[in-house]
């Protein structure tokens, strides 16, 4: 049992231990590989699982980030991040059980379409109600404060998925993800399970969101609901294997390492081998990253 | 007429001209998908692509946009037969079960979406393009309308309607239907999945190409004009039932109206957010289509 945990409590002190080593630099690369742990983990928690194969990150991030605009100036930082987390957990369960009885690329389609008609709402009703579509974060917490936030929420994402995993919710996720109607036949509550599963995932999204809006300063629905989140998320995901959790962690690194060198220089070309690097890894990699060391484990045996 | 029906009647017929080109702009993905399971969201990209095809063919070469589509067509065709083979055909032979193989096609797909727009930006940067039309405004009555839009549409639709019959009539078109409607059944009594698959691919990429060149008759292009096309697509096909021809027409005329009338009651700034509403509302509501039994 223990076992499971090691890796990620040495990866998490090692990480806390970063601040005092390495530069300003480092310290904000560190950040985004975090950011993208967290969601690339609690994603495949519930998508990869199940299968239910879901584009609407960028919704949950982004409510968190509002949620973080709105509170910052008048509510202590931590209560701020778990109401992020809150908004998107709500939001989740409260479309989750009108979406989840959509399979396949239903559910997928449906999900982005979700994410975007939230990015017009917003937009619509910050410009309504608040006279301008954008907002300033004028005391934003330090960055020391923001990077531990984000570690702890990392940590705490993988650490919900490893004891998901193994527990009785993460078997029924995966029996979902097998066969669905075996699953609701052998007394799996489907539905709450989902759901379930999915505001989790959710939760993550939303905390990471409020957490990493403070970076921007100035926070936009274009932005913050950007669909190239969600897209990323389950790039990363899937590259690194999204039935697995060392995978998605892996491919998170490995990516925001990439993006970092290649898209401020050559953004086209970023993206480019971005698209390349996916259909590769669809046709000779189908179970990611993981699958590699999956098939060199049994050579070596 | 009295002035507020004019008026109402002007909203409702630019609606029904811009539904018509939105539904030349579905057909093909929902060929595709209907056909293959696969849910190409660069389709919109390969719209773009035979919009500025039909640009530089018109700017270097001189002749008229409506001369050159179906040489677009061709090119997107055979593009689409080539990433057939080379894309879908290997990954349907490794995916374990069409689930699986519709969740891989769709992430591929992404990673066309992602190359093709951004080859796009490098050959031809972000600038506009393009769009000053080339014909006069047509009197239909008392109503005034864009003469080029309204060429656009009737294209469209001859198109759309040329596709049914080819569908409905030829033996071709007949087994495509067979193999929408039971895969098992149509390759018992002899229909080629490996001639039908890749064609109709190509057909539907030959359309996005199609539709590219009848938009950028009368609108401006720029490489990023492709994702929201993609969008309009999922909301037709969504409206108008995934798989079907007919369904996808009627779909693309209804949200041109939906659109045209739901901007002139709130404001220009809500379209996107009505059409997302509409697309949402109606999977959730109605997965399979409005039109559904």
């Amino acid at each position: 049992m223990m076992r499971a945990y090691a890796p990620v409590a040495v990866a998490g002190v090692a990480a806390a231990l970063l601040p005092g080593l390495g530069s300003p630099y480092v310290l904000s690369l560190t950040l985004t590989c975090l950011m993208y742990v967290a969601l690339a983990t609690s994603w495949s928690m519930f998508s990869g699982a199940t299968g239910y194969i879901s584009f609407g990150t960028a919704a949950f991030f982004g409510l968190g980030a509002y949620v973080c605009a709105w509170t910052l100036d008048w509510l202590p930082w931590p209560v701020v991040i778990l109401g992020g987390a809150a908004l998107a957990a709500a939001f989740a369960a409260g479309t989750g059980g009108m979406i989840l009885h959509l399979r396949g690329t239903y559910f997928a389609v449906l999900t982005f379409g979700l994410a975007e008609l939230v990015r017009h709402a917003m937009t619509y009703g910050e410009k309504q109600y608040a006279g301008t579509v954008g907002r300033m974060l004028t005391e934003v917490p330090s960055d020391l404060v923001v990077y531990y936030t984000v570690l702890a929420l990392a940590v705490a994402a993988v650490a919900i998925a490893v004891a998901v995993r193994r527990s009785r919710f993460g078997l029924a996720l995966a029996g979902i993800g097998a066969d669905e109607q075996r699953a609701e036949t052998l007394g799996v509550p489907t539905r709450r399970i989902k759901i379930a599963g999915f505001t989790l995932a959710a939760a993550v999204a939303g905390g990471i969101g409020a957490a990493m809006a403070v970076r921007w300063t100035y926070i936009e629905p274009l932005a913050v609901f950007n669909p190239f989140i969600g897209l990323q998320t389950v790039l990363i995901a899937m590259i690194g294997g999204a039935g697995s959790i060392a995978g998605p962690v892996v491919a998170a690194i490995l990516f925001s390492l990439i993006a970092e060198y290649l898209r401020l220089q050559f953004p086209y070309a970023y993206m480019i081998a971005l698209g390349l690097l996916l259909i590769l890894s669809m046709l000779y990699l189908p179970n990611g990253l993981a699958g590699l060391w999956r098939r060199a484990g049994r050579v070596n045996r | 007429m009295a002035p507020m029906l004019e008026a109402w009647a002007n909203v409702i017929v630019s609606g029904l001209i811009i539904g018509g080109i939105y539904a030349v702009v579905a057909v093909g993905l929902n060929l595709q998908y209907g056909l293959m399971r696969i849910l190409n969201v660069a389709h919109g990209e390969f719209l773009m692509v035979g919009a500025y095809l039909t640009f530089w063919g018109t700017t270097l070469i001189g002749t008229s946009p409506h001369l050159l589509m179906p040489a677009v067509f061709v090119v997107l065709a055979v593009t689409g037969f080539a990433l057939h083979a080379v894309l879908f055909r290997p990954l349907a032979r490794v995916a374990p079960n069409p689930e699986v193989f519709e969740a891989r096609g769709l992430i591929v797909s992404f990673g066309l979406m992602f190359i093709v727009q951004n080859a796009a930006l490098l050959a031809w940067d972000a600038d506009l393009r393009g769009g000053q039309g080339s014909l006069e405004a047509v009197r239909l009555g008392t109503l005034v309308v864009n003469g080029d839009k309204l060429l656009a549409c009737a294209i469209a639709l001859a198109v759309g309607g040329a596709m049914i019959l080819w569908l409905r009539l030829t033996l071709v078109g007949k087994a495509v239907r067979a193999l929408m409607q039971s895969p098992v059944g149509a390759t018992l009594v002899g229909i080629d999945v490996r001639v039908l698959h890749p064609l109709v691919f190509g057909v539907g990429l030959g359309l996005a190409g199609l539709a590219g060149a009848l938009i950028s008759t009368f609108y401006t292009i720029s490489p990023s004009i492709g994702q929201p096309y993609t969008v309009t697509a999922l909301i037709v096909i969504t409206l108008g039932g995934f798989g079907s021809v007919s369904g996808s027409l009627i779909g693309g005329v209804l949200l041109g109206v939906i659109e045209a009338v739901g901007v002139e009651l709130t404001s220009p700034s809500l379209k996107m957010l009505l059409s997302y509403l509409v697309f949402v509302a109606v999977l959730i509501a109605r997965p399979n289509g409005l039109f559904a039994r």
